[in-house]
């Protein structure tokens, strides 16, 4: 018999991928924002859509109009809209200013972790709550007309395909927005600013130049009728449309991501930090 | 060359400001001293290192590998950068926990290892305090627990030691030490030069983004032997003594500062040094006390960086 001293050996770490390293930044960034602000704001359109929608669409049941039209009446007023504003501002301002300012971004970074990735768990979080925003007012709405029977279950869940569709299109829109003024700058409120500002100036603008010049086509600069037109073809109401859903859809998916890529540009060129 | 870091002719501009002017230098395992004044580029050179700037022109490596980019080899970096860069949002084991997890550790393995870098660095008991609380020692001190909490080879630590109390510097400098004996390497920045003559005799010295000098401490200190060399004399009869010490040919100048002292400036240190005793017996002079006013790295960063200038 032979005896030998034990050898230790430190047992290699396994490390994750790069999608767990993401989801980590996504998680983080996700959580810092669900602050009082964010969550009393989001808990209003929650609040104010499903009172609004329970109403109409019983007023449409009993009435026989369309239940549908009922279901899609939020996207009509301005005021949804500014709610996303609103939304988007208090999530997404900061996501890239505040970590350029802080300068903490150098501590991303100096982890095994590209630009990509962190600029997309940064886009995935305030798209997350973008969507929660836009999309989950309705389908708890929808949910709720269909246990008080109000509406077949087979049309609440048609309602729902509805509102995620649109709160996707919404959310895609608004955060590459956010991105893009986010990484302008390092401060979130001149960012929040610029956000309310640009959308606003924009969709007045062309309201007004579309009623001067007679073109329709001026519309499409406008984040309001472009969502009210897809939100219209989304729960299948009929012709006429502000303008052509399907341009408008395409309009405002290929600005979120131009605008999620300046944002990807604009981070590159200030190589992450500066004095 | 080979080195944890080696720097080639590295030049980085920020528009018209040269941040690094053609920076070559060759950082060994061990402790290295990055010794300069606010501006001369030392934080440029850490944020190249640490991915975050590329090079304009030159080459720099860091463990083998070009230093722009955030590869997977970054896991075998921790990096503690000079400003703040805090989650102020987050609690410390949360802060911690988070960079750890961007390595890729499990969310348990994270916190294990969150657990024990904050107990190195002194912090358990506020770990679950929120940053923007945090004093900027403790500040420094969970910085420093993030950039060792993975086990990294080489840590990056620009002004580790800046507004920390002395005590947390002592506890600091201790883990510093500790962890080089671990067999990691560390390049430690700073602008008070004997901060880091406590940690290494390992040095590089950079001014206006250049390195001035670099190696041991006391060959840097061979460097400055062309310069005159101050040295305090006590003695209750200062103008007999300089007038023996002015007629030596290395003595370039005797000085009456205040009463009972003497200040001479030789080219020649080793030869003062030498001569001096045999001066005093013979001529039976008495000298109380000698004492070289440049004994310490200021001084020796002050003669290189003077001498480019």
């Amino acid at each position: 018999m032979s005896i030998s001293a034990p050898r230790y050996v430190r047992a290699p770490v396994a490390h994750l991928g790069r999608t767990f390293r993401d989801l980590a930044v996504l998680q983080r960034e996700f959580l810092r924002r669900s602050t009082a602000g964010p969550l009393a704001v989001i808990a209003l359109a929650f609040l104010s859509v499903v009172i609004t929608v329970t109403f109409t669409v019983d007023f449409a049941a009993l009435t026989g109009t369309s239940v549908m039209g009922a279901f899609e009446s939020p996207y009509r007023s301005v005021f949804w809209t500014l709610l996303m504003l609103i939304v988007t501002a208090m999530v997404g301002s900061g996501s890239l200013a505040d970590d350029i300012g802080s300068r903490s971004i150098t501590l991303y970074l100096s982890r095994p972790i590209h630009l990509t990735d962190y600029l997309f768990a940064k886009a995935a979080a305030t798209g997350s709550w973008i969507l929660i925003a836009a999309a989950g007012p309705g389908c708890v709405a929808a949910g709720l007309t269909a246990a008080l029977g109000m509406v077949s279950a087979s049309t609440a869940l048609t309602a729902v395909g509805a509102y995620l569709a649109v709160g996707l299109v919404t959310a895609v829109y608004f955060t590459g927005i956010s991105l893009a003024f986010s990484s302008l700058t390092r401060r979130s409120l001149y960012a929040g600013v610029a956000i309310f500002g640009s959308v606003l100036s924009v969709a007045a603008s062309s309201e007004v130049v579309s009623g001067i010049v007679g073109n329709t086509n001026v519309l499409y600069a406008d984040p309001n009728t472009c969502l009210n037109s897809i939100a219209q073809a989304s729960f299948g109401l009929p012709a006429p449309y502000p303008i052509d859903p399907a341009t408008s859809l395409v309009v405002m998916v290929l600005v979120g991501i131009l605008l999620g890529m300046l944002a990807w540009w604009r981070l590159s060129r200030i190589e992450v930090v500066g004095e | 060359m080979t080195g944890v870091v080696v720097a080639d002719s590295v030049t980085k501009r920020y528009g018209e400001v040269l941040g690094l002017n053609g920076f070559s230098a060759n950082f060994p395992e061990g402790i290295t001293g990055l010794v300069g004044p606010n501006g001369a580029g030392k934080s440029t050179l850490f944020r190249l290192l640490a991915g975050q700037l590329k090079v304009d022109s030159g080459r720099l490596t860091i463990l083998g590998e070009p230093a722009w980019g955030q590869g997977e080899f970054r896991r075998r970096i921790g990096y503690c950068p000079e400003p703040p860069s805090l989650f102020d949002w987050m609690t410390g084991n949360d802060f911690v926990t988070t960079l750890l997890r961007l390595d890729g550790f499990s969310r348990e393995e994270a916190a294990a290892r969150s657990a024990r870098a904050m107990a190195e660095v002194a912090l358990t008991g506020d770990g679950n305090r929120r940053l923007r609380v945090y004093s900027k020692g403790m500040r420094q001190r969970v910085k420093f627990a993030q950039c060792i909490a993975h086990d990294p080879e080489l840590v990056l630590l620009d002004e580790p030691l800046n507004g920390v109390d002395p005590v947390g510097r002592a506890s600091l400098s201790v883990l510093m030490k500790q962890f080089s004996a671990a067999g990691r390497h560390l390049i430690v920045s700073s602008h008070v030069l004997y901060e880091v003559e406590r940690l290494t005799d390992q040095i590089v010295m950079i001014a206006n983004g250049q390195a001035i000098a670099q190696g041991d401490l006391h060959r840097i200190r061979d460097l400055i032997d062309s310069r005159p060399h101050v040295i305090d004399l006590e003695t209750p009869d200062p103008r007999l003594v300089g007038r023996f010490l002015g007629a030596w040919d290395h003595v370039v100048s005797v000085e009456f500062p205040e009463p009972g002292r003497l200040r001479v400036k030789t080219r020649s240190p080793d030869a003062f040094y030498a001569a001096l005793p045999g001066l005093v017996v013979t001529e039976g002079l008495t000298v109380r006390s000698v004492r070289s006013a440049d004994d310490n790295l200021d001084a020796v960063f002050r003669y290189l960086s003077e001498g480019r200038r």
